[in-house]
């Protein structure tokens, strides 16, 4: 390096106003000083930014998920109807003896951890982003509600529980949220496929764009290919050059794309912090989230590698 | 070294730019190659490069016969070749230091001795202070002297030269038609083509000269004598 730099200022002003050499060599091609190296990285670049997108969401996707599962995994309510089956209504005092003998049955059986029968007011909380916080409830017929946290879910339980509350009343029914969890669920694995089939379609998009550069290069220095392969060059020394040509282009892009998204979540982050709070639960990335984002550039360089090596061994194929 | 049987080449769905060429160049031989213009003499070289394949015939480089040799190597075989082309060449991006060294960064030497011995030749064909100069920079005969220098810095044991002293001086002629000379004295074979009567009858090396795609070998009158005496 000292050597090189040495080199350089021992150049007379003569030879650098003629364009000489400035005594560092970087390619035996001169791929460094493309055009179309800048359209290169920013495409990459942009890429990358899709890609974490993509990923990230697939992450997120995954957490909430994992936390709607894991939330209500042992959770049933029981629902006391304000309705008979016949269409009449319950009083009040009606659905409290029926919460409360419930309750008392509940707590007798072996595979409930806890119960919590829903007072008015945890009701009228749960009501209140639809009807308000000052509204009575006193003369709305409202369903008795009894939460319960069982030690395990198997059918068999929720069978034997089913028996067990039909035979305090009929009408009584159990909510294991399968339904709408299970609907949930298939959307947010849908939505994850999605996520990671759009990053595989970039990923295929940016080999295709690097092999299709680093082909045009090949084009463009043909001249320069061909006095390299006739001096003795092997297929090898050749693609190395192009190589690092591919890795350092999509190096740069890959940590430019990366940060850019980066800084695109920390922002959507904070200008939604309050929707996302109530809406959704609260995406942390872990270590290993961390390592997959950190591991995409070096993903990039080795695709870049490979597509570019592929390429250009089967361009020098055609020279004798 | 080099032997050709009944060697032809044609480009495309075209008549043979060379027919039945049949030849043997003798190791730490010196020959130059003649000819018309369009005889076929850059085409020759091309296919004792290794830049072509021929249409028919066999050729054997260095005991191999290269239709049965891998990429890899055939390659080798052409590190052992230096050629000087027509043209030139040369990297323009590179300077000339560059260009010159390219054959022994290519075969992987030290980068102290490539300095050393890039250094040494570069001073040895009066272009020491220029080592630092892009081609363009370069008169011609200049830019005949870097590729030069590039395809003798590798100690080739087979050396091509395609009209080597057409844009230089006499005097830088005869220097290098000398350099050429103590190459051969060292074991290096060498095919220079040229149209240069003046150089051919000096030197008097037996002549390749191609005639319509056809080759013919002629030595001149006193060249037995001349070699028992080892004036070459």
């Amino acid at each position: 390096m000292i050597k090189e730099l040495l080199v350089f200022i021992r150049l007379s002003k003569k030879d650098k106003r003629l364009g000489s050499a400035q005594g560092k060599r970087h390619y035996d091609l001169p791929l460094n000083k493309n055009i179309g190296t800048g359209f290169l990285i920013v495409l990459i670049a942009l890429m990358t930014f899709l890609v974490v997108i993509a990923i990230i969401t697939s992450f997120a996707l995954e957490s909430m998920t994992n936390h709607w599962s894991s939330g209500l995994e042992n959770k049933v309510t029981i629902e006391i109807p304000a309705e008979k089956n016949n269409g009449s209504l319950r009083t009040n005092d009606e659905i409290k003896a029926l919460q409360n003998k419930s309750e008392e049955k509940l707590k007798t059986l072996h595979y409930i951890k806890t119960t919590k029968s829903l007072s008015d007011l945890d009701i009228q909380d749960l009501l209140s982003p639809w009807l308000g916080k000052n509204v009575s409830l006193n003369n709305i017929p409202l369903p008795g509600l009894i939460s319960i946290d069982l030690h395990t879910n198997t059918p068999e339980i929720i069978q034997n529980l089913k028996k067990e509350m039909s035979n305090i009343n009929a009408d009584i029914k159990i909510d294991t949220h399968e339904a709408w969890l299970g609907d949930l669920l298939k959307l947010a694995g849908a939505l994850q496929f999605a996520a990671i089939t759009i990053a595989l379609i970039i990923t295929i998009t940016t080999v295709t764009a690097i092999a299709g550069s680093i082909r045009t290069r090949m084009a463009v220095h043909s001249e320069e290919v061909e006095l390299l392969h006739l001096i003795g060059a092997h297929d090898s020394y050749i693609t190395r050059q192009l190589q690092r040509h591919a890795v350092i282009i999509a190096f740069k892009g890959s940590l430019c794309g990366l940060l850019a998204a980066l800084v695109t979540l920390m922002l959507i982050k904070l200008l939604s912090g309050e929707i996302t709070e109530v809406l959704l639960p609260e995406f942390q990335l872990n270590a290993f989230h961390a390592l997959i984002l950190i591991a995409i550039p070096a993903l990039a360089c080795l695709i870049a590698a490979m597509a570019a090596r592929f390429t250009v061994l089967r361009t020098l194929a055609i020279m004798p | 070294m080099i032997k050709f049987e009944h060697v032809g080449l044609r480009y495309g769905i075209g008549s043979e730019v060379l027919s039945d060429i049949d030849f043997t160049l003798e190791p730490g031989s010196f020959h130059f190659l003649t000819g018309l213009s369009g005889a076929g003499k850059t085409s020759l070289m091309s296919l004792m490069y290794l830049g072509r394949k021929p249409t028919r015939g066999l050729v054997t480089m260095f005991g191999q016969n290269i239709n049965q040799l891998k990429r890899q190597q055939l390659s080798s075989l052409r590190q052992r070749i230096g050629v000087v082309f027509q043209e030139f060449r040369l990297l323009s991006h590179l300077s000339a230091f560059d260009n010159v060294a390219l054959p022994l960064r290519i075969e992987g030497r030290a980068e102290n001795e490539i300095q050393n011995n890039v250094n040494e030749l570069l001073e040895w064909v009066g272009l020491g202070d220029h080592k630092n100069r892009l081609p363009m920079t370069m008169s011609g005969g200049q830019q005949q002297r870097i590729s030069i220098a590039r395809a003798v810095i590798a100690r080739p044991k087979l050396l091509l030269a395609d009209e080597p002293t057409g844009n230089l001086d006499n005097e830088i002629g005869f220097r290098l038609m000398t350099l050429f000379e103590q190459l051969n004295r060292m074991g290096t074979t060498i095919v220079i083509a040229t149209h240069n009567q003046a150089i051919m009858e000096n030197f008097g090396h037996p002549r390749l000269i191609l005639n319509n795609g056809k080759l013919e070998i002629e030595r001149p009158k006193n060249w037995i004598q001349k070699k028992i005496e080892g004036v070459f």
